[in-house]
C-alpha cells in the first residue's frame, strides 16, 4: 500500500487529494494534512464581505467529506519535509504540528510515498508597516482573504453605513496593501460591491470610493492585462477596467507600493518614485502572499531548504528558473508536471508551487521598489493543476515510475473568471471573462499574446447569475456530492 | 446634461475613458437579453474550459 500525503486542503489540495482518493480506492492511502477544519469557497467571499452571505454560506465542515472519502484527515499544519528520510530510517516524511483534533500543539511525522504540497499562501501582512504582524491581519483595515476576515469586513462595512445615513461622509480605500501583491481581482470585486451596497443602503452620495493599485495600468489583473474583441475591435481590458471605474464614479491610484498603514491613512510610493499619504475611513487592502515557510532537510540534517524552495517559500516545480530578462521569457518557461527537480516524488499545485517569473511587465520604481503584480495562481487553474497532479501520482503508484506524467502548463490553459460588480438577482452585474491561455504565449500569438477568439469580457446581470451559480455548484462539487466529478475544475 | 456624461468631468483619469450610455446599462439588467447572453456565455466558458483539460 502507497501512501500519499496532501498539504493544503484549498481549491489544488482538495481537488488533488478527492480524486487520487477516487482513483487510487482503498488499495492505497491518502492522507490530508490542513490547519483548517473548513472548507471555504473563497471567491464567495466577497458577498460575506459586504453582509450579502453569512460565513457558513461559503464553509463547510471538511472532516465528514473526508470521511466519507475514504481519507484520513489531519487537522494540522506541515512543519518540515525530509525527503531523504533520517538517519534512523530511509522513508519520505513530512513533520505535522496539530491545530485541531484535540492534539494542538503536538507533532507527528508521517512517512510518505509520494507528497503534494499544496499549502496555498501565508497571507503576508507582515510585508507591510502596521497592515499586519506575521499572518495576522492588522487593526487599521480589513480583509476578506478568509470567511472570518470577510465577516469582521462586514460589520465594519455596516457601522460605516450607519453612520453615513447619521450625515458624517466617509471615505473607501481598497486595492494592494504591498508593491508585490497578487488577487488584485479580489480587491476589484470588493471595492464595487461596497459602491452596489452603498447605492442600495442610499448612501452612495455620502462616499468617496479610491482604488490603489501595484498594476501598471488598470486590468492588469497580473496578467498583463488582456485583449478581448468588442464591436469588431481588438481592446484591452485597460479599457474596459477604466469604463467601470468612471461609470461607478470610483477613483484609481496605480503603479502604487504602499508602503505603511496607520490609523486612517496609508503611506505610498508610486512607479514615478514620487511619494505622498492617502486617507482613510474604511479600507480593506489585499496583502502579498509568501510560501507557508516550510523547512526541508536532508537525510543528515542539512537545511536544504533553497533547494527545495524558492527564495519566496514556494516549491521549485519543473519550471525555468533561469529565464533572466523579461525580453527572454517565454510560455515555455512555466512549469507543465509540478514536479520537484530534485525529488520526483514532490509535487506542488496551486499557490504552492513557485513560478518561473510572474506574467505582467516587471517595474520598479526609481528608488528601486520592485512594484508590479505577482502572478495569479488561484481559481481554474489551481482545480486544474491539482486534478492532473493528482493524475500523475496516482499513474506513478499504480503503474510504476516509468508512468507518463500528466501536464497542465498554465501557458496552455484558459481561464474562466467571474468578477461581481454587486449582487442581486435582478440588479447585480458582473464581468465574467475568458483568457486563453492564461500565460500569454507571444510566439504562437503575436501581438495580444492570446487567442482573441476564446479571450473576452463582459459585464452584467448574466454574470452574476453565472457567479451565483458557481458558488453553489463548487461548493456541491467540494463536498463530494452526487456527480461531483462531472463539475469541471 | 445627459446622466453619462457627467463623470466626465469629475476626474482627468475619468476624461480619458468610456463611460456607457443609458441604453448599455439598461441592456446590462434586461432580463431576456442577459438571458441569451447567459446561455452564449456558458457556451464559450464551456468551449474554453474543453480547451483546458
Amino acid at each position: 500500500m502507497a501512501r500519499l500525503v496532501v498539504l493544503g486542503g484549498g481549491v489544488s489540495g482538495h481537488t488533488a487529494a478527492t480524486f487520487a482518493a477516487k482513483w487510487l480506492g482503498s488499495a492505497h492511502e491518502v492522507v490530508v494534512v490542513t490547519p483548517n477544519s473548513k472548507w471555504n469557497w473563497i471567491p464567495s467571499n466577497i458577498w460575506v464581505g459586504v453582509g450579502q452571505m453569512t460565513k457558513e454560506e461559503v464553509t463547510f465542515d471538511l472532516a465528514p467529506v473526508y470521511a466519507k472519502a475514504g481519507i484520513t484527515y489531519k487537522q494540522a499544519k506541515a512543519v518540515s519535509l525530509n525527503p531523504e528520510g533520517n538517519e534512523s530510517s530511509d522513508k519520505s516524511f513530512v513533520t505535522i504540528e496539530y491545530t485541531g483534533q484535540d492534539k494542538a500543539g503536538t507533532t507527528e511525522n508521517i512517512e510518505y510515498d509520494y507528497v503534494i504540497n499544496a499549502t496555498g499562501p501565508k497571507l503576508n501582512f507582515g510585508a507591510t508597516e502596521g497592515l499586519g504582524i506575521g499572518s495576522e491581519l492588522g487593526e487599521h483595515t480589513v480583509s476578506v482573504c478568509t470567511a472570518d476576515h470577510a465577516e469582521h469586513a462586514s460589520h465594519e462595512l455596516e457601522k460605516c453605513i450607519e453612520a453615513m445615513k447619521a450625515g458624517t461622509r466617509k471615505k473607501f480605500l481598497v486595492g494592494t496593501g504591498h508593491g508585490m501583491c497578487t488577487c488584485q481581482g479580489a480587491a476589484f470585486e470588493y471595492i464595487f460591491n461596497i459602491e452596489h451596497e452603498l447605492n442600495k443602503a442610499g448612501v452612495r452620495d455620502m462616499a468617496d470610493i479610491k482604488w490603489i493599485s501595484n498594476e501598471s495600468f488598470l486590468g492588469d489583473f497580473g496578467m498583463g492585462g488582456l485583449h478581448m474583441k468588442v464591436g469588431g475591435y481588438v481592446v484591452s481590458s485597460k479599457l474596459f477596467a477604466e469604463s467601470l471605474f468612471a461609470e461607478r464614479n470610483v477613483d484609481w491610484m496605480i503603479g502604487a507600493h504602499v508602503s505603511k498603514v496607520e490609523a486612517g491613512s496609508i503611506d505610498y510610493e508610486l512607479l514615478d518614485g514620487t511619494t505622498g499619504k492617502e486617507s482613510f475611513d474604511f479600507s480593506m487592502l489585499i496583502p502579498p502572499f509568501a510560501g507557508v515557510g516550510l523547512k526541508a532537510f536532508a537525510k543528515d540534517g542539512e537545511d536544504i531548504t533553497s533547494t527545495v524552495f524558492a527564495p519566496n517559500g514556494f516549491m521549485k516545480v519543473d519550471a525555468n528558473y533561469g529565464a533572466g530578462a523579461y525580453e527572454n521569457w517565454k510560455a515555455s518557461d512555466w512549469p507543465r508536471t509540478y514536479q520537484n527537480p530534485t525529488y520526483s516524488n514532490m509535487f506542488a499545485c496551486g499557490i504552492a508551487f513557485a513560478p518561473p517569473h510572474i506574467i505582467s511587465k516587471p517595474m520598479s520604481s526609481p528608488n528601486g521598489t520592485p512594484i508590479n503584480p505577482t502572478p495569479p495562481r488561484t481559481g481554474m487553474p489551481s482545480g486544474i493543476i491539482g486534478k492532473a497532479v493528482a493524475h500523475s501520482v496516482c499513474d506513478l503508484i499504480t503503474k510504476g515510475d516509468a508512468a507518463h506524467l500528466h501536464e497542465a502548463s498554465m501557458a496552455e490553459m484558459g481561464a474562466a473568471c467571474v468578477a461581481s460588480a454587486g449582487k442581486g438577482i435582478f440588479t447585480g452585474t458582473a464581468a465574467a471573462m475568458t483568457v486563453y491561455p492564461v500565460v500569454p504565449d507571444y510566439e504562437k500569438y503575436p501581438g495580444t499574446g492570446r487567442d482573441t477568439d476564446y479571450t473576452f469580457g463582459e459585464i452584467g446581470l448574466a454574470g452574476h447569475w453565472i457567479k451565483h451559480i458557481l458558488h453553489h455548484l463548487f461548493i456541491w462539487k467540494a463536498e463530494l456530492k452526487p456527480g461531483w466529478t462531472l463539475i469541471p475544475e | 446634461m445627459k446622466k453619462e456624461e457627467v463623470n466626465f468631468g469629475k476626474t482627468d483619469n475619468f476624461n480619458l475613458t468610456m463611460i456607457p450610455g443609458s441604453f448599455a446599462k439598461k441592456m446590462r439588467t434586461c432580463l431576456i437579453w442577459q438571458f441569451i447572453r447567459f446561455l452564449a456565455i456558458n457556451i464559450k466558458m464551456l468551449v474554453v474550459v474543453s480547451k483546458s483539460h
